[in-house]
């Protein structure tokens, strides 16, 4: 058995187990940096890292503070710029990118815009960034949610998951055949997407977690894989390393938020 | 002596100068190395009903669009403070009426100034958002927002969007010399898109230097001289973003300005403090020191890692030999000139 984990760790762990070695992988902030500099640094050596920024192969240093971050690697192999890093895309060159869900809906097909009205909204968030494009072009797509929500309808449609499901993504001819989100990591659990009909269905199962648990956020009847399996705990390099390289991840966001509005306040004192 | 061609000025000339009410204004740094002290300027002189371009939203925007300077604003990305519970001055002005926005994904924005610099009417960007509320929803862009046209040589739909020339760019780079000669490296973004397919250009760096700098590593330069309106040195000009080789993200001012951005009374005293209250960037750095200390800044600076340089050497040689012979004729000037004569090509 290996040592105490925490949620963080085993997440990123989950998603570092996407990158494989010999690929072109677009990193995003927050979680899919950590794991991909986990995965580079223990199961995919030859991996190219990039930023949609132009930061071409990188080995980072630190996590990264957001898409353009120089700062946080020693220098890099190819300096091209976000035009490109997207052509690119478009021309089939990236295996596998990573972006962050607001809402999804049961094929894949995001929201990170607006809740609410679009116009008026309850709630702005992001916008697209570049996650339209990537998830049109990658050949896979990892989506990370850890505070978003499962809907049934998407009060604004952002990028193009598998649209209405079964063949309707590669018969609309505006996609590459056989793209698309490949998994969804929840904070509870993995979910993947059925190769005939692309509705998602869970997949994976966090430790501590029950069916129950699951089904209570998702507003379909979710299918349950027949072989569910429960999700690996990290092992003792993994988790070393992921604490030593990003400790705020470990912590996860709230935690380290906290401690360092703390740590700021006790600076502004002083 | 004064140097009446020089460009060289400061951010408040450079601002008053060039950037005017009604302007649509690009901001040319891609979340990195934003061009802080020029915003603040704008801020400060309070420019209003511009139209601003910003590839992704950061502290910047927030800024100019929560001072009141900003009608409608294009865009891929917004910042979002304190999570699900804070706010943003993009969300407060989209819901008072007084903020439009038009959302395009990071390479069709980028796609659009990249039309505009190379001087094209529109541009072809990637099919697949067509099945979006990105394309179905607009706002002040209304048709021209994307058109749809066949492809003359496949017979395809092409998603296009129009070109934008903005009126002025702002933009902050590490070096630049007293013509205009702006060098950029790192993140490249839309940075040199966004400069040059605007009609003025106004550009701070981290120092100004000499016109040789620039000469022996012209590969660094992103905005050519001929056509820069204005330059200002303004040292820690990102600050709180950062800039390679000067300065890191100083994550203690952001983290001010993210507690205070939630809402619209926590970020006008933020403002109030750190835009209003200083006069220039000098000011503002002087106000930082005397109010935390210099801990936080000198923790944040950065330590060199130079580029092997890049040799533009030749064999430097004139068509003369040590001879004085001609290299490919093998005559000195006055066999040259004899030969001339003879042939008769002078005239007299």
């Amino acid at each position: 058995m290996s040592k105490p984990y925490t949620l963080q760790e085993l997440l990123v762990i989950a998603v570092a187990k996407e990158i494989h070695d010999h690929e072109n992988v677009i990193l995003g902030v927050g979680l899919p940096t950590t794991a991909g500099a986990v995965a580079k640094a223990l199961y995919a050596p030859h991996a190219t890292l990039m930023m949609e920024s132009g930061i071409i192969d990188f080995e980072p240093l630190l996590p990264l503070n957001h898409i353009a971050d120089a700062h946080s690697c020693r220098g890099f192999s190819y300096a091209t710029d976000l035009f490109s890093a997207f052509t690119m895309t478009y021309r089939g060159f990236v295996d596998v990118c990573f972006l962050g869900v607001g809402q999804v809906d049961k094929y894949g097909n995001l929201n990170t815009t607006a809740i609410g009205d679009y116009y008026k909204p309850t709630m702005r968030l992001p916008g697209s960034g570049g996650a339209a494009d990537f998830i049109s072009y990658a050949k896979r797509t990892v989506l990370t949610m850890l505070g978003g929500s499962f809907v049934n309808k998407l009060d604004y449609f952002t990028s193009p998951g598998y649209l209405d499901g079964g063949e309707s993504r590669d018969k609309s001819g505006l996609f590459p055949k056989g793209t698309g989100p490949t998994m969804l990591l929840s904070t509870k659990g993995v979910f993947r997407f059925d190769p005939v009909t692309k509705e998602m269905y869970l997949a994976q199962i966090h430790p501590r977690v029950t069916i129950e648990d699951v089904k209570k956020d998702v507003p379909w009847d979710l299918k349950i894989a027949p072989d569910l399996s429960e999700t690996p705990r990290p092992t003792d390099e993994e988790i070393d390393f992921i604490r030593c390289f990003a400790p705020a991840m470990s912590a996860g966001r709230e935690l380290s938020m906290e401690l360092t509005i703390v740590n700021m306040m006790k600076m502004l004192k002083a | 002596m004064v140097d009446v061609n020089s460009k060289v000025m400061s951010a408040k000339e450079a601002i008053n100068k060039f950037v005017h009410d009604g302007d649509a204004l690009v901001i040319g740094n891609y979340t990195v190395g934003s061009c802080a002290e020029l915003v603040y300027e704008v801020i400060r002189q309070g420019r209003k009903g511009l139209t601003l371009y910003s590839q992704s939203g950061i502290f910047d925007v927030e800024t100019i669009v929560g001072a009141g300077c900003v009608d409608r604003l294009v865009t891929t990305y917004c910042l979002r403070a304190g999570g699900r519970k804070g706010g943003s001055a993009v969300e407060r002005g989209l819901n008072a009426g007084t903020l439009e926005l038009e959302d395009y994904t990071n390479f069709q924005y980028n796609a659009r100034l990249m039309a505009g610099m190379h001087g094209f009417s529109y541009i072809q960007v990637l099919e697949g958002a067509m099945v979006t509320d990105l394309f179905k929803k607009r706002s002040f862009m209304g048709e021209d927002k994307f058109r749809v046209i066949k492809c003359p040589y496949t017979g395809k739909d092409h998603l296009t969007v129009p070109a934008a020339n903005p009126d002025v760019c702002i933009v902050h780079v590490q070096r630049c010399d007293k013509f205009g000669n702006a060098q950029y490296w790192g993140a490249l973004g839309s940075v040199a898109a966004a400069a040059l397919a605007s009609k003025r250009i106004v550009v701070s760096c981290e120092e100004i230097v000499e016109h040789d700098v620039i000469q022996s590593s012209p590969h660094l330069t992103l905005i050519p001289a001929y056509r820069v309106d204005a330059v200002v040195e303004v040292p820690w000009g990102a600050n709180p973003t950062e800039v390679l080789g000067y300065y890191n993200m100083d994550q203690f001012m952001y983290g001010l300005f993210m507690m205070a951005d939630g809402t619209a009374d926590g970020l006008k005293a933020w403002m109030d403090e750190w835009v209003f209250g200083c006069e220039n960037r000098a000011a503002y750095i002087d106000h930082y020191i005397q109010k935390f200390g210099s801990k936080v800044l000198d923790g944040i600076r950065a330590k060199a890692f130079y580029s092997a340089p890049a040799n533009y050497g030749s064999a430097f040689t004139s068509r003369w030999d040590r001879e004085g012979k001609e290299r490919n004729m093998g005559m000195t000037l006055p066999e040259f000139e004899q030969t001339l004569k003879e042939r008769g090509k002078l005239y007299e």
